[in-house]
């Protein structure tokens, strides 16, 4: 959309041309295929048959990040991983989103205290989309994760001029972009 | 065998350096010279009636006078199983950051080569003639031995912060970086005050933890 992002008027009609094409990448949010520890294994469940993630367009897990949209981040990031989290990030195209899964990422967890190798939070290395808490979380949980998030790219501006509301959104994009 | 028939057995090869057998303790163990570690392993591993076949766990455990290093070791032919213990002293006036040292057995047992490199990255514990001795967990920059018990807990790893309420990399200040922590080089003693999640009771740190009740 390059030459157009963020250019036209905010009015009616490129407001609904935005709704849809939000429709359609909120449909689309391709995760990557990637896990660190424990929680990967829960997400992994979220994946498969019965949870079947597919039903929200995001069943199809990316082997690489140059594919994907979506890096779930499941399970203790230490200080090796961290340089990977950090590098495969930068290696997902633009527009990316984060989803911080487990109390690991989302703030040190177990290791909060003791963890002498544990980053205390996934967004001390990359910015964060969702947070979601638990120590694994249940798969309900990944999921309303990941509904959060759907809601949250439908709502973003592709082709209206940001206003107030939608350049916040965009705001810490920018910065790391 | 039980334990009192195997001590009998390394007592009759006539080796040195081999201690009485602790049966008080609730995994009797024995102390072995660490000069005799390397034969007393091999006849333990060849001899038919031992046949331990497989060294299953290497650790160590820090205390106030030195470092215990312990060999579990087991037989799958004879379903019974011994603990060796070497034991080193730390001689006086060396600094927090000493590094005890004992052979390595990884060539009579293989599988002793990776329970040792961990006791070197968690504890610092050198072993000399191995095969591939570095670290095998943390990255090799790492500074310091994690579980020893005066270790510093660092707040950083190069760029990455490790502590809890640091900025996150991408809302920092370009112009005003944070500054890297300085490493230690290897063999200077450790000055940094000891942390307060030390176990020493000169730190001031936790209070010893009550004794237990029936445990001998
Ligand atoms: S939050 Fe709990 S389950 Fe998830 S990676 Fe951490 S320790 Fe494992």
């Amino acid at each position: 959309m390059g030459l157009l992002n963020n250019t036209l008027p905010d009015n009616k009609l490129v407001g609904a041309v935005d709704t849809a094409v939000g429709w359609g990448r909120k449909s689309s949010v391709w995760p990557m295929t990637f896990g660190i520890a424990c929680c990967a294994i829960e997400m992994m469940a979220v994946f498969a048959a019965t949870f079947d993630l597919d039903r929200f367009g995001a069943g199809i897990p990316r082997a690489t990040p140059r594919q994907s949209d979506l890096i779930i981040v499941p399970g203790t990031v230490n200080a090796k991983m961290a340089v990977r989290v950090r590098r495969l990030y930068d290696q997902m195209a633009e527009p990316r989103y984060v989803i911080a899964m487990g109390a690991c990422v989302c703030g040190g967890g177990p290791y909060v205290k003791w963890g002498y190798n544990t980053v205390k939070g996934v967004h001390k290395i990359i910015p964060v989309d969702i947070f979601v808490p638990g120590c694994p979380p249940r798969p309900e949980a990944l999921m309303d994760g990941i509904l959060k998030l759907r809601e949250k790219i439908g709502r973003e501006a592709v082709f209206a001029r940001r206003n107030e509301a939608n350049t916040q959104m965009n705001a810490k994009y920018d910065a790391v972009s | 065998m039980n334990e009192q028939q195997l001590h009998d057995k390394l007592r009759a090869t006539g080796l040195g350096g081999i201690g009485e057998l602790e049966s008080s303790a609730r995994d009797p163990f024995v102390v072995v010279e660490a000069s005799v570690l390397l034969e007393v392993m091999a006849f333990l591993r060849d001899d038919s009636e031992t046949a331990m076949e497989m060294l299953h766990n290497v650790t160590a455990v820090q205390r106030e006078t030195g470092f215990d290093v312990v060999y579990h070791l087991c037989s799958y032919s004879r379903h019974h199983s011994l603990t060796l213990k070497v034991i080193v002293a730390q001689p006086e006036g060396e600094a927090g950051d000493w590094e005890p040292a004992v052979p390595s057995v990884a060539s009579v047992y293989p599988s002793a080569n990776w329970h040792e490199r961990e006791q070197w990255d968690l504890l610092g514990v050198r072993f000399n003639d191995h095969p591939d001795f570095r670290r095998i967990i943390l990255p090799e920059e790492w500074i310091g031995h994690p579980l020893r018990k005066d270790y510093v807990y660092p707040s950083t790893f190069g760029e990455i912060p490790l502590e809890l309420d640091a900025i996150p990399l991408y809302e920092r200040d370009e112009n005003d970086p944070p500054k890297p922590s300085e490493p230690r080089p290897a063999g200077t003693p450790l000055t940094q005050p000891p942390s307060e999640y030390s176990t020493r009771p000169d730190a001031g740190g936790r209070a010893p933890a009550p004794e237990k009740k029936g445990e001998s």
